[in-house]
């Protein structure tokens, strides 16, 4: 089905991640906001995609927001740091989704509901950290290796559902050793971004609970999160939400306090 | 959303978080109609991965479940859940809890007469009287050893003692069910069917004879019909199962009966049966317990199979796809690539009998016929472990998964024939750990025989009628 040489191959194609990417993201780490503006604009697809995301509904902006230097300004480094990963993340999504029923715009749907939800969170747990803001956008990219790799054994993934309650991560992990986590984390290192972004993204698996505290606790969120989003009628019609094992005792501690911040309706 | 069937157990696996959207989401007609299609004894829905729910989610489940039951009769319920789970459900549901809880899969599974739970101690526990004594002869009509504690106090300090007791049921309850169906489940190598309430002419409706036939073909030489819920039987009833037998006799495959004694039915009529050759017996379990007793039976042993069809065009122009679903299952589950070595229509040919597993599985509809599967262990081994999750030893335990990726096999043939316009069932799976076994089923049977060899190991691939 899978096998080591199919990811390796897989790997070998991600691109490394362009120039003006890099010192956008440089700049913005230094805070040098109007710097990496100036920048980025010299990258059409990123300021592109910028204006689509902060206009979308869930940022709640009244009028349509155009110039990336009012962008960046509105979102601020963490925010703006966070954009510029989630759009890193575009460039290795497929032009056309086989395996999940997605397409670039509910793609980056999930991206902003995961990063506008995750921003809550963090609020609530008083975390500022720009690392740690930017890990949701990591989180897509596992849906993204998923799709490379699976697009064309569905129906052979499906017959194997139908006996056995198994979810692409843990096909994954028993046929080559690794998991679909493992292989965003391999992308994570081409791409340079921060080691703690990776070990987050692991943790938040939910399989493999850090020994730092501090990352399990992020993780928890995000695992409840990505759970959270799955759920809506979008991205279950899009065969996403049984993509990777729901992990309930991972969370159980947490889910009181998300419900009261993402206020579902009982 | 697809259940995943086993033992005749239909679940399906929602996670996340349950609303009435995303349970809309969840199911469609189609998923409907392909649970209606498993004929499963039971269908259930496992909240263990879902971390909240509310009553319009549940709802939307019990709709679908209540269709499936409205068609096959099949019990029905949600598993795997919290007491905080149980009591919300118990307050959603209050006023019409017309489906069945079971704290955990395992305990459900109990309810399902499958062989492999027989004999269990089992502590029983609810507020409800009626629930208890309900749960209790449920339980012990399976074939279990129910004890019923009457207080919660009771069982925590019963349920303490973990080794007396192979389960503990608490918050569970047992809704209203519907009989009336002939359900087919697999226990070792026989065949059992559940009858229930006053058999009749409309027998003949309920039972599926096509089924039973290429279950036949398929190598299953011991039919046993438990007919403890049986009230009685008129002369059509006697009738269809004396020619049942008679049938069954071609096949040198035995019928039985159980709990069908002349307090049932009228002397005369269980002559006829007897006549017939039908053996009566008392209690399932003496039958499944004595191992001798079953092999002399037919359920390890098989013997030559008087009806041989020939292949016909039909079957070998559907070769490739035959082939193709094989080759392509066994590549995915093992990651080996396949060859293949030699192709020949003749009897079945197996140089090498030792270390080696077999499987048969028959099909029937627009064409109809048999598969024949003899792995190298390594093989079976190797595709098993992605189902169990672990390299294992455990030979009943490969041979338990073995069915299962044989059942991905029937699919995908079941798959890849729909696409070519022909429709066809599959039985379930009948396995084999002795393979000179298998050969007695396949004994002088002209087929196509296909060698392959993956990484090596050398894998027969036999198509027959």
């Amino acid at each position: 089905m899978i096998n080591k040489k199919i990811i390796n191959n897989y790997i070998n194609q991600i691109p490394p991640s362009p120039k003006v990417l890099k010192e956008t993201i440089r700049l913005l780490n230094i805070g040098e906001l109007m710097k990496a503006a100036t920048i980025a604009k010299t990258d059409l697809a990123l300021t592109a995609y910028l204006k689509n995301l902060v206009n979308r509904a869930v940022y709640g902006f009244k009028n349509e927001v155009n110039d990336i230097s009012q962008i960046f300004g509105i979102l601020g480094v963490s925010g703006s740091q966070q954009a510029v990963y989630n759009y890193l993340l575009t460039l290795l999504s497929p032009d056309k989704w086989i395996l999940f029923k997605l397409n670039s715009n509910s793609f980056s749907e999930l991206q902003a509901e995961l990063s506008a939800k995750y921003n809550l969170i963090l609020e609530h747990l008083k975390i500022v950290d720009k690392d740690i803001q930017s890990t949701i956008t990591l989180l897509p990219a596992s849906i993204i290796v998923a799709e490379a790799l699976f697009k064309h054994k569905e129906e052979e993934v499906l017959l194997l559902k139908s006996v056995k309650d198994i979810d692409y991560n843990t096909i994954l992990k028993r046929l080559c050793g690794v998991d679909l986590f493992d292989i965003c984390g391999i992308i994570a290192k081409k791409w340079e971004m921060p080691n703690k972004i990776s070990q987050i993204i692991q943790a938040s698996s939910g399989i493999k609970p850090s020994k730092d505290e501090e990352i399990n606790k992020i993780a928890k969120w995000i695992h409840l999160l990505l759970f959270y989003e799955l759920s809506k009628p979008m991205f279950i019609e899009a065969n996403l939400n049984d993509f990777i094992g729901f992990q309930v005792d991972y969370v159980e501690d947490i889910y009181e306090d998300f419900l009261n911040i993402t206020k579902v309706d009982n | 959303m697809r259940a995943v069937l086993k033992n005749a157990i239909a679940v399906f696996y929602p996670q996340g978080f349950l609303d009435g959207n995303s349970a809309e989401s969840m199911l469609s007609i189609d998923d409907i109609k392909a649970t209606q299609n498993l004929e499963a004894d039971m269908v259930l829905v496992s909240l263990k991965k879902i971390i909240f729910f509310n009553k319009n989610g549940l709802e939307i489940f019990v709709k679908m479940l209540l269709k499936v039951r409205k068609v096959h009769h099949a019990i029905i319920g949600f598993c795997d859940y919290d007491l905080k789970k149980f009591t919300s459900i118990m307050k959603f549901f209050k006023e019409d809890l017309s489906f069945s809880l079971y704290n955990t899969l395992e305990n459900a599974s109990l309810f399902a007469s499958s062989f492999k739970n027989t004999k269990k101690n089992v502590l029983v526990f609810s507020d409800n009287k009626s629930q208890r004594s309900m749960m209790a002869i449920e339980l012990h009509n399976y074939g279990h050893n129910p004890i019923i504690v009457q207080t919660k106090k009771e069982l925590d300090v019963k349920s303490k003692n973990k080794k007396i007791y192979d389960n503990i049921i608490e918050n569970s309850h047992i809704g209203s069910t519907e009989d009336g169906s002939i359900a087919a489940r697999v226990s070792g190598n026989a065949i059992i069917y559940n009858l229930s309430s006053f058999l009749d002419a409309s027998i003949t409706n309920s039972f599926n004879i096509y089924y039973h036939n290429n279950s036949l073909k398929a190598g299953f030489r011991l039919f046993i019909f438990e007919a403890h819920d049986v009230a009685s039987m008129n002369v059509h009833a006697v009738n269809f199962f004396s020619k049942l037998a008679s049938s069954a006799a071609e096949y040198n495959a035995t019928i039985c009966f159980i709990s069908l004694s002349t307090k049932k039915i009228n002397k005369k009529f269980h002559e006829t049966l007897e006549d017939s050759g039908i053996i009566f017996f008392e209690q399932l379990e003496t039958l499944l317990e004595d191992k001798k007793l079953l092999s002399e039976l037919g359920a390890s042993t098989s013997s030559n199979i008087k009806d041989k069809k020939v292949l016909n065009k039909a079957i070998v122009t559907q070769l490739p796809n035959f082939i193709e679903a094989t080759v392509e299952t066994i590549q995915m589950m093992t990651n080996s690539e396949a060859k293949k070595e030699s192709a020949s229509i003749y009897t079945i040919k197996i140089q090498e009998t030792t270390n080696k597993l077999a499987s048969s599985i028959g099909f029937y509809g627009d064409i109809d016929g048999m598969v024949i599967l003899i792995f190298p262990k390594n093989i079976a081994k190797k595709a098993c472990e992605l189902l169990i999750g672990e390299d294992t030893d455990d030979d009943e335990l490969i041979m338990d998964s073995l069915g299962e990726f044989v059942n991905i096999i029937g699919g995908k043939i079941k798959t890849l024939l729909s696409d070519a316009d022909i429709n066809i069932k599959i039985t379930l799976p009948r396995t084999y750990s002795d393979v000179s076994e298998l050969l007695t089923v396949a004994n002088n049977r002209k087929g196509v025989q296909v060698d392959l060899t993956f990484n090596h190991d050398k894998f027969s691939f036999f198509l027959t009628r």
